[in-house]
């Protein structure tokens, strides 16, 4: 791998319809490079996750992924109501999902936990009123 | 453990086929969720995924998980835009009238494992 790789995405709120459509190219993306089934399976986890609380939480965002030959570096970046109590929200089962996601099989509190079990560098910037920024990073072997 | 053809599985669980996707393909392992983050957090990779579940993001946690296949139990029907999708993923797509249970025990009687 030559050149760092940069991809962005921008994801729509509420748009259940074109859910996961990231998380995928991602996941391609680091196949095509032939990257070890292990980091990609990681990435789509922690991409698919992010993606969605974008969709549901974030009011719509960005998702960024820088590939070099040492890790994969997967943000969001989001303009939403932020999180009031980080701590919480990253504990199991926590969730402020709405009747619609839950219904739908969103809301087990578990997005942000599966993030952080699957990045090696996991940091939540955020501020109410302004969004959330969520980093993480998966060291390469 | 067995290895179980896909087509095979359909056939103990007198599954209704809306999607074929790769019916020789085997699967060793099941798993059971109707939450998805659950089902993205679990080690379902490669595994047959039982969900009363039937919306377009099922579908989505199946490609990323590589899950094969997908049974709809308990009677219910998939959307039709779950159905699309999984044509275009060639993921099989099948629902079975028994209940979420009913299909473990004969999934269980082929020797698939958890
Ligand atoms: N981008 C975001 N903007 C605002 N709030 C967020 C954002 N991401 C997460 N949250 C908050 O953190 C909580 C926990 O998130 P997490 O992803 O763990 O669970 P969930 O999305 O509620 O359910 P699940 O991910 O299991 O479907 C959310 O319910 C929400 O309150
Ligand atoms: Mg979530």
């Amino acid at each position: 791998m030559a050149d760092p790789i940069h991809l962005e995405y921008e994801v729509a709120a509420d748009d259940y319809q074109a859910a996961g459509a990231a998380s995928n190219s991602v996941k391609e993306t680091l196949k095509m490079l032939g990257l070890p089934t292990a980091i990609s399976r990681r990435a789509a986890i922690i991409t698919y996750e992010a993606e969605m609380n974008l969709v549901i939480h974030g009011g719509g965002g960005k998702i960024v992924a820088n590939i070099d030959e040492e890790s994969v570096e997967l943000m969001t970046i989001d303009e939403g109501p932020g999180i009031p109590d980080v701590e919480k929200a990253v504990q199991e089962g926590f969730t402020t999902a709405g009747d619609r996601a839950r219904e739908m099989g969103f809301g087990a509190g578990m997005g942000l936990p599966n993030i952080k079990r699957n990045a090696d560098v996991f940091e939540i910037f955020t501020e109410v009123g302004t969004g959330t920024t969520l980093r993480t990073v998966i060291n390469l072997p | 453990m067995a290895s179980v053809r896909i087509s095979e599985l359909c056939a103990e669980i007198d599954a209704k086929v809306h999607v074929p996707g790769d019916m020789d393909r085997e699967v060793e392992r099941a798993a059971v969720g109707d939450l998805l983050s659950f089902v993205m957090g679990s080690d379902a990779d490669g595994a047959a995924w039982i969900t009363v579940q039937t919306h377009l993001n099922v579908a989505a946690v199946a490609v990323l998980k590589d899950i094969p296949i997908i049974i709809i139990a308990s009677g219910r029907e998939p959307a039709a835009d779950l159905f699309e999708r999984c044509r275009a993923e060639g993921i099989a797509l099948v629902s079975a009238a028994a209940s979420v249970f009913d299909t473990c025990v004969k999934l269980g009687r082929l020797g698939i494992s958890g």
